[in-house]
C-alpha cells in the first residue's frame, strides 16, 4: 500500500496534535520503542530533541514548532551507530527533509545502521534562526502563534516575499521540503480537510502502519492542491537562488575558524578531521617565513583554506541543512554559499544527496569515460 | 611583477608509476623543459587530498600539475578515475571561489611518455605565462 491515506483517528484536530497523537498510536501499538521527535523545552522558549519512550510524555513535542537547534542526524548517528542489544527493537525518527537526507548520506558513509530506524519525514515549512524564533516567542507569549505563523504561509497560494526573507537563510532557499526519501512522510500541505495525510514510501513504512493493528486507514489519492502549492514554493524560491550573489572570498573574510560550522555539520562525521588546529598550526617560525614571503598573513591563517577544503570534503553530500549558518558567530551566510557551492558540485554527477539509498556517494565510484572537461586545460 | 620577467611557478603532484616515471624517463633522455616545475612525488594521484593543491595555490603556485596513469592503468586499479572526480569537485569550488580553475591540469601521462611530459610542461608553462602570476600571491587575507 504506497501512496497517502488518511487516518480517521486523526481527523478534525489541529495538524501538531494529529501528529502527536499518530506518534502515540506508534508506541502505543508497540511498533516502536521510542521515538525521536523535536519538543518544546519547559519554557516554551526553545525546541530540542527528545527521545520519548513513554506515550504519556508527547505532550510537548512538535515537529512543525520552526526551529531547529541541532540537524537531528547527529542524534540519529548516536541512536543507531551499532546494532540494539534487544533483538527488534525499533526508534522511530520524526525528521525534517533535511535531515532525512543527512541520514541516508550517513548510512551510505557508513555512520548509521538503519536495521532499527523508520525514518518518519513531514513537510517542513521552514525555520527561524535560533535568535528570532525566542525573540518572536517572548514577543508573542505563545509558541503556537509563532508556529502557527509560519504555517499560514503554506495555507494559501499568495506567498510574500518579505516572509520568506524571515526564515532562517537556507530555509528561504529550500526547494525539498518534503521528506520523499524517508519511510513515511506525514504530509498536511494541501492536505485539504484532513489535518494530517500519510504518505507511505517504502517497504518499512508499509510494514509501519500494518503494525498499527485497528487502526482506520483509507487510501486517498494525492491531492491536487498539494502539487500545485509545492509546485508554487519551489518556484518562488528558484527565482531568489538565481538571483543570490556570491562573492566567496570577501564572505568568508570575518571568518575566525572557530570549526562551529564542522561541529554541527551532520556530514562531517570524521573522527579524525584533517582541518584540526593541531594539523593547521604552524611553529612560530613559519609564521613568520610565511608573513616574509607574502609581506604579510592574516592571523588566524587558513581561513579560506579551511572552508575551500571543507567544501571538497563535504559539499557531494551537503544537504543545505543550514545547520552551519546558525552556528557561525561571525554571521557569515554559510548555508547559502556550502548549499550553492554543494548544489554545483552535486550537478557534475546528478547526484542528489538523500535522494535514495540506492545511488552512490560520487566520490567512492567513477565510470571509466566521463567529465571530459577536467582534462580539458580551458575549464 | 613586470610580465615580461614573470616565471610560473607550477607544482606537479605525480602518481609514482606512470608520471614521475615519465618525468624520469625525460630526464634521463635529456629532453629539455622549463625548469618551472617542483615536482612532488605520491604513489597515486588518487592519493591527492584536494586540500594540497588548494594550499599550494592560496600560497601563490601560480600552476599545479597533477599527474597519473593512463585510465585502465592505474597500479591500484582505479585510483585515477577517482582522482578525476576529485579534480572535479575541487575545480568546481574553485570557480564558485572566484579563482581560476585553469591553472590546476590533470594529464595522464604515463612513463613511457618522457616526450609527453617534457610537452606537458612547457604547454602549461605557456599557457600561465599568458595566464599572469596568481593573484593569491599577494592576497594577504586567505
Amino acid at each position: 500500500m504506497r501512496g497517502s491515506c488518511s487516518v480517521a483517528e486523526l481527523k478534525d484536530l489541529d495538524t501538531s496534535e494529529a501528529i502527536r497523537r499518530f506518534l502515540g498510536m506508534l508506541l502505543e501499538s508497540g511498533a516502536v520503542n521510542a521515538v525521536l521527535v523535536p519538543k518544546h523545552s519547559p519554557d516554551n522558549n526553545m525546541v530540542a530533541q527528545a527521545l520519548v519512550a513513554d506515550r504519556e510524555r508527547l505532550a510537548g513535542a512538535d515537529p512543525l514548532a520552526p526551529v531547529q537547534m541541532i540537524n537531528a542526524a547527529h542524534a540519529v548517528r548516536e541512536l543507531a551507530k551499532e546494532p540494539l542489544e534487544r533483538s527488534g527493537g525499533r526508534i522511530a525518527a520524526v525528521l525534517r527533509p533535511c535531515e532525512v537526507r543527512a541520514v541516508i548520506e550517513l548510512v551510505k558513509l557508513k555512520q548509521i545502521l538503519p536495521d532499527s530506524l523508520y525514518l518518519i519525514g513531514y513537510d517542513c515549512p521552514g525555520v527561524y534562526d535560533v535568535k528570532r524564533y525566542r525573540d518572536r516567542v517572548q514577543a508573542t507569549g505563545d509558541a503556537k502563534e509563532v508556529r502557527a505563523e509560519v504555517l499560514e504561509r503554506f495555507a494559501g497560494a499568495e506567498r510574500a516575499a518579505d516572509a520568506e526573507a524571515e526564515l532562517r537563510g537556507a530555509c528561504g532557499l529550500c526547494t525539498r521540503f518534503t521528506a520523499d526519501s524517508a519511510d513515511l512522510n506525514l504530509s498536511w500541505i494541501g492536505a485539504g480537510d484532513h489535518s494530517l495525510l500519510l504518505q507511505v514510501l517504502s517497504e518499512k513504512g508499509e510494514q509501519l502502519l500494518q503494525a498499527l493493528k485497528g487502526a482506520d486507514f483509507k487510501e486517498v489519492g494525492e491531492a491536487p492542491e498539494r502539487v500545485e502549492r509545492i509546485e508554487a514554493v519551489r518556484a518562488s524560491r528558484l527565482v531568489v537562488q538565481d538571483e543570490q550573489q556570491m562573492d566567496l572570498l570577501s564572505q568568508l573574510q570575518p571568518c575566525i575558524r572557530c570549526y562551529n560550522c564542522r561541529e554541527v555539520c551532520p556530514i562531517c562525521y570524521c573522527k579524525e578531521c584533517l582541518l584540526i588546529p593541531a594539523k593547521m598550526g604552524y611553529s612560530s617560525e613559519r609564521y613568520l617565513r610565511r608573513a616574509e614571503k607574502k609581506g604579510q598573513i592574516k592571523m588566524p591563517v587558513d581561513t579560506v583554506l579551511y572552508h575551500l577544503t571543507k567544501m571538497n570534503h563535504m559539499a557531494c553530500s551537503c544537504v543545505a541543512c543550514g545547520l552551519c549558518e546558525q552556528a557561525c558567530p561571525m554571521d557569515i551566510p554559510l548555508g547559502r554559499i556550502y548549499s550553492r557551492v554543494g548544489g554545483h558540485v552535486q550537478a557534475l554527477f546528478d547526484y542528489v544527496p538523500g535522494r535514495s539509498l540506492e545511488e552512490e556517494l560520487p566520490v567512492t565510484t567513477f565510470k571509466e569515460e566521463e567529465l571530459p572537461q577536467v582534462e580539458d586545460i580551458k575549464r | 611583477m613586470e610580465h615580461s620577467t614573470f616565471e610560473p611557478r607550477i607544482i606537479g603532484f605525480l602518481c609514482n608509476w606512470c608520471t614521475y616515471a615519465g618525468a624520469d624517463l625525460a630526464g634521463t633522455s635529456r629532453i629539455q623543459y622549463p625548469p618551472n616545475i617542483r615536482i612532488i612525488r605520491m604513489m597515486c594521484s588518487g592519493s591527492l587530498d584536494p586540500t594540497y593543491v588548494l594550499k599550494v595555490l592560496l600560497e601563490g603556485a601560480d600552476g599545479v600539475l597533477i599527474g597519473g596513469c593512463h585510465p585502465g592503468e592505474c597500479h591500484y586499479i582505479s585510483g585515477n578515475l577517482k582522482a578525476r572526480r576529485r579534480v572535479a569537485i575541487l575545480k568546481s569550488v574553485l570557480e564558485d571561489a572566484g579563482l581560476e580553475p585553469e591553472r590546476v591540469w590533470l594529464r595522464w601521462i604515463s612513463a613511457s611518455e618522457g616526450a609527453y611530459f617534457a610537452e606537458t610542461v612547457r604547454e602549461m608553462v605557456d599557457h600561465i605565462r599568458a595566464l599572469g602570476p596568481n593573484p593569491l600571491k599577494l592576497e594577504w587575507a586567505v
